[in-house]
C-alpha cells in the first residue's frame, strides 16, 4: 500500500513538472515574438550569443566618465604700446618724437609691426642765417607711420640680483612707410634694431633706435634724406 | 576657511590641466627654443595651461612653479579625460579651407608709384573670398590713397601653391603734384581686374602676390589704365 501510494506521489509530481517544462517551452517559443522590437537594439544575435558564453557579470560598473570643459586658453600675441624720444630731422634739428606702436607676434623668431608717429621740425641752418621762412607752422609737422617685418635676433635673459630673471629680446627691424613732411608724403624706408625687457610677461619695455629714409627736394636739390630716431616705449601685451 | 578656499579653487577651475603621458615634460625660463630647461615633470604629473605666446604655452607645475612648453611638447599630454591635449596652431588644412584672412604689401608699385597696402578677406567657400584692400601710394608726379572691394576666386586652395583671380570696384583719391598738366585733388572711381599667387609658408601664415589692373573712370573724356604690382606677407585664422 505504502508502495503504491509512493508511486502515485511520484507520478503526479512528475506530471506537474512535465506541465511546467512544457508552459516553460510554450512561453520560450512565444518570447521572440513578443521581444521582436527589443531585438533590433541589440547590435546583432552574435554578440547576444557572446553574451550568453561570457561569465556573467557580478558588479556593474557605475563609472561615468568625466567630461572636461576645456577653458579658453589666453594667447599674448598682440602688442600695443606708445613711446617717446627723439627724432633727427635731416636739416631741421632733433626734436622730441612722440608715436604709438602695435605689433603681431607670428613666431617666436618673427613679428609684424606698425608705427606711427608725430614730431615738429625747427628751423635749418639757412632759414636761421637767412632770416626766411622755408615752411609754413603747418608744414613743420612731421608725421609718419610705417609696417615693418621683425626679428628676434638675440633673445635672452637679464638677472635682477639672484631671485629675479626677465626675458629680453634684441630685435631688428625692417619696412616701408609714409612721411607727411614739408606739404608731401614721402614713401619712406625704414630700418633700425631695438632692445626689449619683460619685467612681466604681459610688459614690455624697449629701447629702439630706426632710421627713416626718403627722397627729397625741399632744400633745392633731390637728395637721400635720413631721420635718425631713437625712443623709449613701453608695450602690453595681449 | 571654506571662504579662503574658494578663490584658490575658482582660479584653478578657469585654467585647463593636463597630465603627462611622456616619460618628462620640460618647462623652460622663457618662450624660445633657447632658454634653458629649469624644471622636469615625470609621466602622470600635471601641469595647468595658463596662457601661451605664439607656439609656446606657459604652465604651472605643482607648487606654483611657472615656466614655458613648446607645443609640441605639450601636444603629448592628456586632458582628464584622456583625450589628447591639442591646440590649433595652423596647418595646411587650415591654409586650405578658412573663414577670414589679412595681410601686408611690403612690395607695391602702382603706375611707377611706390604703394603701401593692407587687405583682409572673408571666405563664403574655400574657393570664393569678399575682399577689402586699402593702399597708400607715393610718387613723383603724384600721391594718394585707394580702397578697392571685390572678389577673388582661389583655383586650388589644396596646394601650397594656389593661383587665384579677382575683380572688383573702387575709389582712388589722387594728389597730383604737377598741377599744370593734371587736374586739382580728385577722387574716381575704379575697377579692377587681376590674379595672382598664394604660397603657403607655415603654420597660419603664407605669401601673397598679385597684379591687378585698374581702371580709372575720369572725368574726362579718356578713361586710365594703371597696373599695380604688390607682394605681401598674409596670414588666415
Amino acid at each position: 500500500m505504502e508502495t503504491r501510494l509512493r508511486i502515485l506521489f511520484l507520478t503526479s509530481a512528475l506530471a506537474l513538472s512535465g506541465c511546467s517544462t512544457l508552459h516553460g517551452l510554450r512561453h520560450r517559443t512565444d518570447a521572440p515574438a513578443d521581444s521582436a522590437p527589443a531585438a533590433a537594439d541589440t547590435p546583432s544575435t552574435a554578440d547576444a550569443a557572446a553574451g550568453e558564453d561570457a561569465p556573467p557579470r557580478v558588479v556593474e560598473p557605475d563609472v561615468e566618465r568625466r567630461k572636461v570643459v576645456v577653458p579658453h586658453i589666453r594667447s599674448q600675441d598682440i602688442e600695443l604700446g606708445g613711446y617717446v624720444g627723439t627724432l633727427n630731422i635731416e636739416d631741421f634739428g632733433a626734436h622730441p618724437v612722440y608715436g604709438v606702436q602695435a605689433g603681431y607676434h607670428l613666431t617666436e623668431d618673427f613679428f609684424l609691426q606698425a608705427e606711427a608717429g608725430l614730431s615738429r621740425a625747427g628751423r635749418s641752418s639757412f632759414e636761421t642765417l637767412s632770416n626766411i621762412s622755408l615752411l609754413t607752422s603747418a608744414e613743420r609737422r612731421y608725421r609718419y607711420y610705417d609696417l615693418s617685418l621683425g626679428y628676434n635676433f638675440l633673445p635672452g635673459e637679464v638677472f635682477l640680483g639672484s631671485g629675479r630673471a626677465m626675458t629680453t629680446s634684441f630685435y631688428l627691424l625692417a619696412g616701408v612707410g609714409s612721411t607727411d613732411f614739408g606739404g608731401d608724403s614721402k614713401f619712406t624706408g625704414n630700418f633700425g634694431a631695438g632692445f626689449k625687457v619683460l619685467p612681466l610677461d604681459w610688459l614690455a619695455v624697449h629701447v629702439a633706435v630706426e632710421d627713416r629714409v626718403f627722397n627729397s627736394d625741399l632744400l633745392g636739390t633731390n637728395k637721400l634724406n635720413s631721420n635718425l630716431e631713437a625712443h623709449l616705449g613701453l608695450t602690453v601685451f595681449f | 576657511m571654506l571662504l579662503a578656499l574658494a578663490p584658490a579653487a575658482r582660479a584653478a577651475t578657469q585654467h585647463l590641466q593636463v597630465f603627462v603621458t611622456a616619460p618628462y615634460l620640460e618647462m623652460h625660463t622663457g618662450p624660445g627654443r633657447g632658454y634653458p630647461v629649469f624644471h622636469v615633470v615625470g609621466r602622470d604629473g600635471s601641469v595647468r595651461v595658463l596662457k601661451r605666446y605664439t607656439d609656446w604655452f606657459k604652465v604651472r607645475a605643482e607648487r606654483g612653479i611657472e615656466g614655458w612648453v613648446p607645443a609640441r611638447d605639450l601636444e603629448l599630454t592628456v586632458l582628464a579625460d584622456g583625450s589628447r591635449f591639442s591646440y590649433d596652431t595652423g596647418d595646411r588644412n587650415g591654409f586650405t579651407e578658412h573663414r577670414f584672412e589679412a595681410g601686408v604689401f611690403f612690395y607695391g608699385d602702382y603706375g611707377g608709384a611706390s604703394t603701401i597696402s593692407a587687405y583682409a578677406a572673408a571666405f563664403a567657400t574655400r574657393h570664393l573670398s569678399g575682399e577689402l584692400a586699402v593702399g597708400q601710394f607715393l610718387g613723383s608726379a603724384a600721391n594718394g590713397t585707394t580702397v578697392d572691394l571685390g572678389l577673388a576666386h582661389v583655383f586650388y586652395p589644396e596646394g601650397r601653391f594656389s593661383p587665384f583671380v579677382t575683380l572688383g570696384t573702387g575709389l582712388v583719391h589722387i594728389e597730383p603734384k604737377v598741377t599744370l598738366v593734371q587736374p586739382a585733388n580728385g577722387t574716381e572711381q575704379t575697377a579692377y581686374v587681376g590674379g595672382g599667387v598664394r604660397f603657403y609658408l607655415t603654420r597660419r601664415f603664407f605669401v601673397r602676390g598679385e597684379f591687378r589692373e585698374h581702371e580709372i573712370f575720369t572725368h574726362r573724356n579718356v578713361n586710365e589704365q594703371v597696373d599695380e604690382w604688390k607682394l605681401g606677407f598674409a596670414f588666415f585664422f
